[in-house]
């Protein structure tokens, strides 16, 4: 039962009995014991419970110390009322934080706070990190930065136009490390800056070059939930929260990313290609719905290994192995027709004796690396031509070292990042 | 505490106007209140409605609301009631005082002990008082912005129970997050 039904039928029950008391009778137990902060309990019991209470009189006086307790029994609806004002206030970060400090006060906060919360493409707000595995709004992209730090191979996205004059307020979505192992580099995705183990909880994914860097591949440590695809429907509301497939974590291959050379070779452009396994192509019809997880981000869902000492971790170390043999190496989901993104091809400019992409003022420094990804689809598809023209990601350079990154619907943050990765480990066959 | 109500029939204050008398859930307290500022409970407008003229008469019980919570909930409606006292008119007319009053008075209003404020809360939400709901969650959503779980927990008295795989979710999220 959701939480909303049932503060709807709390509510529908109230109004029918009327005067019966709502509050815990018994408001000397601090401990949230009565159920309430779960929504294991069915509420109809939970209330003749409380009757119960009332009947033998344990309604007392307000007493001071009492109030210790209450507040862990604050009716649903009142407890939704007062997140719901805190998640609408608080929309822009650094100070949506407060609401993923709302979902870790206690379970029936978490609970409710993350009924409050919509998923990236609903409400167009990066909350908490399962945001970044959302495909993003469909008509605003998400406009983020990307810091290069060459000392320490590191690439850093940050949420925002670009680099703010207080480096406190900018939000780090996501981090990248070069990795330079024996054969090849490859990239480490987290969610922070200073881990990238792959047996941390905060691994994310990875991008495998292959040995010319003319390809790459795209691992996403936690497998993406099935696609729910509608072209003729509009998705029911019930639809819009999918729950991610329970399988243990390890690296999913997500997407491919193919550069060619053109005719021109080096004194061209690159031509880009993105196969993206997770993503339906229909996805971008009218009414399509891209895979959208929810839950949590490394949520590890299976029973875990015995060890006590190692407890979840164990899990995540035995799949996501360094080792090439251990990755999934075929695509995650068997999609007949994954979403291919190619990059818009550059005009070239007479006056200027330049390749020209229009990027709208986001990118204001010429680069190999700047490109535009727009959706290449088969005509059976029916796409409106509005809709094949849309950039769905932009990258593109603004300063030394920093770049900016627009992405949207239908990729999420992370997917976005990887791509844009791979703008960085070009090897000269592509150069 | 309010003088007791006149029992026969309707009360009346020395203008004419109609009075309600509410009857705390104890039967210890009985305040006899304009009829313009009991009717800004939709709960006691339903009573009233619902049991017809007999109500006023012998005083409406609001099981769910102690004397002390009583008293400072009808403040809140004395002060917010329409001028007009009829019953009609009641959603309609603005309040006899003034915006910018008001707005004082509600930001003093608030400032009370987290255990009165819950009282407010829950009768407000009981009594169906709208402006009073209102105020009163506002208020706990302006109180939370700016805290740590850790001192939300701490300023409501509630103590977390996650087991140790959301402890570890939580710990996570609030590492990537602040």
């Amino acid at each position: 039962m959701s939480l909303k039904n049932i503060v709807r039928e709390l509510k529908e029950m109230r109004d029918g009995i009327g005067s019966m008391s709502r509050r815990g009778g018994s408001g000397s137990d601090g401990r949230a014991g009565h159920g309430r902060s779960g929504s294991r309990h069915s509420w109809p019991s939970l209330w003749a419970e409380q009757q119960q209470q009332q009947r033998q009189g344990q309604e007392g006086p307000q007493h001071q110390h009492q109030h210790q307790g209450r507040w862990a029994n604050l009716p649903p609806e009142l407890l939704l009322d007062v997140i719901q004002r805190v998640e609408s206030s608080e929309a822009t970060w650094p100070a949506r934080r407060q609401v993923v400090a709302c979902a870790a006060v206690c379970r029936s906060w978490r609970e409710v706070t993350k009924e409050v919360v919509k998923t990236l493409e609903e409400c167009g707000r990066i909350t908490f990190p399962i945001s970044l595995k959302q495909p993003g709004p469909r008509e605003l992209p998400v406009q983020c930065f990307v810091r290069r730090e060459r000392a320490t191979s590191t690439y850093l996205l940050y949420l925002g136009l670009s680099p703010s004059m207080n480096v406190e307020n900018d939000k780090l979505l996501l981090a990248a490390r070069k990795v330079r192992r024996a054969t090849r580099t490859s990239f480490v995705i987290s969610l922070v800056s200073d881990d990238f183990s792959h047996s941390s909880s905060t691994y994310v994914g990875k991008l495998k070059p292959n040995f010319l860097g003319t390809k790459f591949t795209i691992f996403d440590s936690q497998h993406p939930p099935d696609a729910v695809v509608l072209p003729n429907n509009k998705p029911s509301k019930r639809q819009s929260k999918q729950v991610s497939p329970r399988l243990p974590l390890g690296n999913y291959n997500v997407a491919t990313v193919t550069y060619e050379l053109t005719v021109l070779r080096n004194r061209g452009p690159r031509r880009m290609q993105c196969t993206m396994h997770s993503i339906p192509a229909e996805c971008i019809q009218e009414g399509g719905k891209a895979p959208t997880p929810t839950g949590t981000i490394q949520s590890l869902d299976e029973p875990v290994s015995t060890s006590p000492s190692t407890k979840g971790k164990k899990v995540a170390v035995e799949f996501s192995s360094t080792s090439l043999s251990a990755d999934l190496s075929g695509p995650a989901c068997s999609n007949e027709t994954p979403l291919v993104l190619k990059n818009k091809a550059p005009r070239w400019h007479e006056q200027l004796q330049c390749w020209c992409l229009n990027f709208r003022g986001r990118v204001t420094v010429a680069s190999v690396k700047n490109f535009q990804l727009v959706a290449s689809v088969d005509p059976s598809l029916n796409i409106p031509a509005a809709e094949q023209e849309k950039v769905i990601l932009q990258f593109g350079k603004i300063g030394k070292d920093i770049f900016t990154m627009d992405y949207r619907y239908p990729l999420s943050a992370f997917q976005a990042f990887a791509i844009c990765l791979t703008s960085f480990d070009t090897k000269p066959a592509c150069e | 505490m309010a003088a007791a109500a006149d029992s026969s029939g309707d009360g009346g204050t020395s203008s004419g106007e109609k009075t309600i008398v509410l009857v705390s859930s104890d039967n210890s307290a009985r305040f006899e209140v304009r009829e313009a500022a009991a009717l800004l409970s939709q709960t006691v407008r339903r009573m009233i409605d619902e049991a017809g003229a007999d109500a006023s008469g012998d005083g409406i019980t609001l099981p769910d609301v102690d004397a002390k919570t009583l008293a400072k909930v009808l403040e809140y409606c004395n002060k917010h009631a329409p001028a007009s006292s009829s019953s009609s008119a009641a959603e309609a007319a603005p309040p006899a005082e003034g915006e910018e009053d008001l707005e004082r008075f509600d930001r003093e209003f608030v400032r009370v002990d987290m255990g009165t404020l819950y009282s407010l809360v829950t009768a407000a939400s009981y009594l169906k008082i709208e402006g009073l709901l209102n105020l009163t969650c506002q208020t706990i959503a302006d109180m939370i912005k700016g805290k740590t779980p850790e001192q939300i927990r701490k300023t409501l008295g509630i103590t977390s129970e996650f087991t140790p795989e959301e402890e570890d979710e939580v710990r996570r999220e609030n590492a990537w997050a602040f």
